[in-house]
């Protein structure tokens, strides 16, 4: 065999050893990791002594979280006193809107529609996802939520909120979140093929 | 027109690089999230649209199968310059990635109106280890 032929085999081999090595270990490592999640934080839905307590950190204008959507309206219908879902922010720097977004929602969360404003957030995403400045279709889904207007503006602009996501968004970094969505069921990372999955493997934490 | 050697040398430089980039994107794709887009934002689009997969089978699975292909010939290949059938297995799998490659960048274009940047990088990568087949070729004719 010739000498060229063994150096490049042998880094071939190291290449393939590191890439799909690097993936296992990834991915187990995902799967079997308890992280320590502050549940103090974020807006809640269902009760604190919850068996299932369901964190998800998302970013408004991630075309994936509006795609998970559905299921998770799935288990916000659920038995509020046996899951508990947390949503916490984890605006993506590459998207312009996500952390106006946020703050919209949390401002909006002020005058007790969080949850009202996260729907309307997710269902009109693709129109202000596009825009160069959305911050007048926000100001038109607060006037069609009846919140108010000025008290949004003052929440939105104040160090508060502000404070608010950047914690969320410190939390996530610690617990090594690069992407959204990300969810964490009873502080283990769940590692979804596909969002149907999302479902049942609340469901399997239930009957545990 | 480059030598056989440094031609062989330029696929599996390529290969690898591509085979790191598929992985990547194999690797986020198993797990459903969101994909980092180094530019533009695009990436989560071409991920969640239904060309993401054909048969079942993640895009990103067909570009490791390919590169690790091209690697391992490359790897063959620099025992013995230039054997014959190496080098058209090379250049019948290389034609059907570029083509392929051309495909789902006019999917990207004109159906998804999205760009994904690490699935536009593995077609360029495609292209470059195509040309690096082609252009030894010629030297061999002329």
């Amino acid at each position: 065999m010739k000498y060229e032929t063994k150096i490049l085999g042998a880094i071939l081999i190291i290449t393939v050893v590191i890439l799909f090595g690097g993936i296992f270990l990834l991915s187990r490592n995902q799967e079997n990791n308890i992280f320590q999640i502050d549940y103090s934080r974020g807006q809640k839905i269902g009760s604190d002594s919850a068996k299932v307590r369901m964190v998800e950190f998302s970013d408004f204008e991630c075309l994936a979280c509006s795609a998970v959507e559905p299921y998770i309206v799935k288990l916000r219908a659920a038995d509020p006193s046996k899951i508990q879902l947390i949503y916490r922010h984890f605006p993506l720097s590459q998207h312009a809107h996500s952390s106006q977004a946020a703050a919209l929602a949390e401002a909006a969360g002020e005058q007790g529609k969080f949850w009202e404003m996260h729907d309307k957030l997710l269902e009109t995403q693709a129109k202000w996802s596009s825009m160069n400045d959305a911050t007048a279709f926000f100001m038109d889904l607060v006037k069609e939520l009846g919140l108010d207007e000025d008290k949004i503006k003052q929440t939105m602009a104040g160090n508060v909120i502000k404070a608010k996501i950047d914690s969320d968004v410190a939390e996530g970094n610690s617990l090594g979140i690069s992407q959204t969505p990300t969810f964490f069921v009873n502080g283990r990372k769940l590692d979804l093929q596909k969002f149907e999955d999302l479902d049942t493997l609340v469901e399997q934490e239930l009957k545990k | 027109m480059i030598s056989f050697s440094l031609s062989n040398r330029l696929i599996f430089v390529f290969s690898l690089l591509g085979l790191s980039v598929a992985s990547f994107l194999f690797y986020k794709y198993g797990l459903n999230e969101s994909v980092f887009c180094p530019i533009g934002k695009g990436c989560d689009i071409v991920r969640t649209s239904s060309y993401s997969h054909i048969l079942g089978i993640p895009i990103p699975f067909l570009g490791v199968v390919y590169y690790l292909t091209m690697a391992l010939l490359s790897v063959v290949h620099s025992h013995q310059l230039p054997h014959k059938l190496v080098r058209k297995l090379q250049l019948l799998a290389s034609t059907f990635a570029v083509g392929f490659g051309v495909y789902l960048t006019f999917l990207e274009v004109f159906v998804i109106r999205a760009y994904c940047f690490w699935c536009l990088m593995s077609f360029i990568i495609s292209v470059v280890i195509f040309l690096a087949i082609v252009v030894s070729r010629y030297e061999i004719r002329n």
